[in-house]
């Protein structure tokens, strides 16, 4: 056999552990619930770091999105004479789309990195080390909390998210390029479905990204060589493999619930 | 510490409610619930001969504004019209009866909605009553006529009429390229095909209503925007008074040129003078 | 928080290690180890980096287990403790870490707390009264605000020092307690130990390779090397002894039976000079 054909099936079979560990290791964070919810304030502070703090990002990138969603839609529809349809159409793709996979992919960025750095270096400074020998329960104490905050804060982030898109398209196409603002509203109300586009567009697919993005950033903060290199790299894998997660996840949740 | 502690809890609380008002905000004011939940409202009727696509939940505009729903739609039991209900906001109580229900559709692609235009009558609308005066839904087909004139599609339901031609070779062209006069786009091609008894093609042209006064011995080609651009027909009109009717067959055409004899014009002749030459005469 | 039902109360060694084998990575870290640890003394380990003394404090808190032999702290065999139990264990013993390792996410005052936050429902007076007690012992009362990144190397060891104490523990692990600190904080630590030692009777087990500082302080001074304990007794006399390993290791000699070379492979054949290793 080559060498470069047993690297090759070594990188796959190095992903297929991770991955296995990966699943071993949500299951401890499960398991480690209860003994958290005496740990509650550390939760309420977790979600103050990873939702209320990527909240700036989350409403600037949002109003942006749905104001470059306008600008473009507008030019495309208006080929159609159909400008009136842009506002039903932002709320769709922001809803179903862009909503969750967007916040999500700045939620990896912004939250994911922080926590897998914030553990790395806890392990690195014999943190954690301190915590078993004071008899705390890392995995109860500081992996389960950080879970739990991205399962709570990705949804309403992504709640926020839209709602900022919906208002940057409206401010395009309704005060810049001069939608009625009737027929704005009226082609979103007539379209948008809660069950379809809200719960499980925005809600159900950021629950579950929020899910992957907190279990591979602390699973990676846990598990990285607690030396500064092993923090970087894995701040680095935290991302990638989150984003990755993401997009993949969101081709299988759309197929399902579609 | 403690206090820091409260701090965090009280930036967490605010951060829950606004993700939660967010949310409230998207399920009510950009979605279907944003129809369903209304005020007070009284009913109206009114029969449409079509209604097109109106759905119920569709709005009721007065002006633009939205008013009220459609809250029912059914086929009145007697005769083929359609029995519309519009739930109408308590506030608009001043609509006279005379007044005119239309269905619209909003922009191209979107829904249709009704629109109420005011009458004269000094009385007005009471609930449960019905208004006499509707127009109803317009066929799509008219409206696209309406909205691109000669720049872009043409509708072939209604407003158009049918021409004939025979070429001998057609070259690509293929059902719906553009059959166009002086370069400005008049109608399209319904059907291309093969006369079994002439053994050429015959190409049928959809030509727009309004061109109705093209002279009856006009001539037809097929050409080619372009060296690789798609083909179409080109019309070059004759001098004859008779106008082309629904049916007329236009007896003067030219067939496509290969691009085979393009390219060997190219290569012989190879100057740009040449090329004009040969782009006249293909005219 | 000693165990009431403690197998061997009057047992004069808390720690009790029997044949503690351990292997990391093919390299054999404790070969058939035994040591006792007495009561209410200042043991000091001391032996060349890499050791395993820290790796040997892991086994004593339960972080780690031997491959084989046993671990005894207090009459209850480590190995063979529930979850429920080490941490029962863990709360009775301090333990100083050789960087301190405080919760860069709490002050000082919180960092000292965290013990008694997370084990008890002491109101808040109580709690910020033993904080500052323990403080005080330390010194640091007057840095109760400051954050573990505003202090320097010998205040984060002592502000870990109060931390470990809290729970007045029966054992108190120290490691390397000594490394960075200019002559000044590294009196001041080694008071502190003393202090906690004789006034509180805390058991102290002190990992170093800083014989100066140690003899000031220890009872007892066991030298280890090769997985083995090879040298134990007084540290004032323990240099003299007359063993080569003692020689070697307080005499700071380049040459003697403390390998220099990691083990490998045969030199020759790792170079390729196939024939010179026939």
């Amino acid at each position: 056999m080559s060498a470069r054909a047993s690297q090759g099936r070594n990188v796959a079979t190095n992903s297929l552990a991770q991955i296995g560990h990966c699943g071993l290791f949500l299951l401890t964070l499960l398991a480690a619930i209860p003994r958290s919810f005496r740990y509650l304030r550390e939760t309420i502070r977790q979600l103050w770091f990873v939702g209320a703090m990527s909240l700036t990002i989350i409403m600037v990138c949002g109003l942006f999105v749905g104001m470059v969603l306008m600008l473009q839609l507008y030019h495309v529809l208006s080929i159609f004479g159909g400008t009136s349809a842009s506002g039903m159409v932002v709320a769709l793709s922001v809803y179903r789309e862009l909503g969750p996979v967007v916040t999500a992919l700045l939620f990896a960025g912004r939250a994911g990195t922080a926590i897998t750095a914030e553990i790395g270096l806890m392990r690195a400074t014999d943190q954690i080390s301190a915590m078993e020998m004071m008899a705390v329960d890392p995995i109860a104490y500081v992996a389960t909390p950080r879970f739990l905050a991205g399962l709570i804060a990705m949804p309403l982030l992504s709640c926020v998210f839209s709602a900022m898109a919906i208002f940057g398209g409206h401010l395009v196409g309704v005060t810049w390029l001069g939608i009625d603002n009737g027929t704005f509203w009226a082609n979103m109300t007539a379209v948008v479905d809660v069950r379809t586009d809200i719960v499980n567009g925005v809600l159900l697919k950021s629950l579950v990204f929020g899910a992957v993005v907190s279990l591979i950033a602390v699973f990676q903060g846990f598990t990285t060589p607690p030396t500064s290199e092993g923090v970087a790299y894995a701040t680095t894998r935290t991302v990638v493999a989150s984003s990755i997660a993401i997009l993949a996840l969101d081709f299988v949740l759309t197929a399902f619930l579609m | 510490m403690s206090q820091a502690r409260s701090s965090y809890a009280i930036g967490t609380g605010l951060f829950i409610v606004l993700g939660f008002a967010a949310l409230a905000y998207l399920a009510t004011q950009t979605s279907s619930l944003a129809n369903v939940h209304q005020g007070d409202s009284y009913t109206v009727k009114a029969e449409f001969t079509n209604i097109g696509q109106l759905k119920e939940r569709a709005p009721v505009k007065i002006a633009g504004v939205r008013v009220g729903q459609v809250q029912s739609i059914a086929l009145a039991s007697d005769h083929d019209v359609a029995d519309v209900t519009l739930s109408i906001d308590k506030r608009y109580n001043h609509i006279p009866r005379d007044s005119v229900a239309t269905i619209f559709t909003s922009g191209l692609l979107g829904d249709q909605y009704v629109g109420i235009e005011y009458g004269q009558a000094k009385q007005v609308v009471a609930a449960g009553g019905s208004l006499a005066r509707t127009k109803s839904s317009q066929p799509l087909e008219e409206m696209l006529g309406k909205f691109f004139g000669a720049g872009g599609v043409v509708d072939n339901v209604g407003g158009s009429y049918a021409v004939t031609a025979d070429f001998t070779n057609v070259g690509t062209l293929s059902v719906g390229a553009p059959v166009k006069m002086a370069g400005v786009v008049i109608g399209r091609v319904q059907s291309v095909r093969v006369d079994p008894v002439k053994l050429n093609a015959r190409v049928v042209l959809a030509i727009d209503k309004r061109y109705n006064q093209i002279p009856d011995d006009s001539s037809a080609a097929v050409f080619t925007s372009g060296l690789i651009g798609s083909q179409y027909v080109a019309i070059q009109p004759g001098g004859s008074p008779d106008a082309l009717k629904n049916g007329d067959e236009m007896i003067l055409t030219q067939s496509a040129m290969q691009l085979e004899d393009l390219i060997g014009k190219f290569m012989v002749n190879g100057s740009p003078g040449d090329k004009k030459d040969a782009g006249d005469g293909k005219k | 928080m000693t165990d009431p039902v403690d197998a061997t109360p009057d047992d004069a060694t808390l720690v009790r290690i029997r044949g503690l084998t351990t292997v990391l990575g093919g390299k054999t870290i404790f070969d058939a180890l035994d040591m006792d640890i007495p009561r209410g003394k200042i043991t000091s380990i001391m032996g060349p980096s890499g050791t395993g003394k820290t790796t040997l404090l892991k086994h004593i808190t339960g972080q780690m287990h031997g491959d084989a032999g046993s671990v005894h702290v207090d009459g209850r065999e480590v190995a063979a403790l529930s979850r429920q139990g080490l941490y029962k264990l863990r709360e009775g013993i301090g333990y100083l870490f050789q960087n301190s390792a405080l919760l860069t996410d709490f002050d000082v005052f919180e960092n000292v707390a965290f013990p008694l936050r997370q084990h008890t429902t002491l109101p808040e007076v109580l709690i910020r009264n033993l904080v500052l007690m323990k403080l005080q012992a330390v010194g640091l009362r007057g840095a109760a605000r400051l954050m573990p990144n505003e202090l320097s190397g010998g205040m984060m060891r002592r502000v870990a020092l109060a931390r470990a104490i809290v729970f007045d523990p029966q054992l108190i692990l120290y490691d390397e307690p000594f490394v960075g600190l200019d002559p000044v904080a590294l009196n001041q630590v080694l008071k502190l130990i003393l202090t906690l030692n004789q006034t509180l009777g805390i058991t102290s087990v002190v990992v170093s390779h800083e014989l100066a500082a140690v003899q000031q302080i220890a009872d007892q001074v066991m030298l280890l090397s090769n997985g083995k304990v090879v040298a134990q007794g007084d540290p004032k006399t323990i240099a003299d002894d007359g063993s080569p390993w003692t020689r070697q290791f307080f005499g700071g000699e380049a040459d003697g039976p403390i390998p220099f070379r990691y083990p490998a492979g045969d030199y020759a054949t790792e170079l390729g000079f196939a024939g010179a290793a026939k």
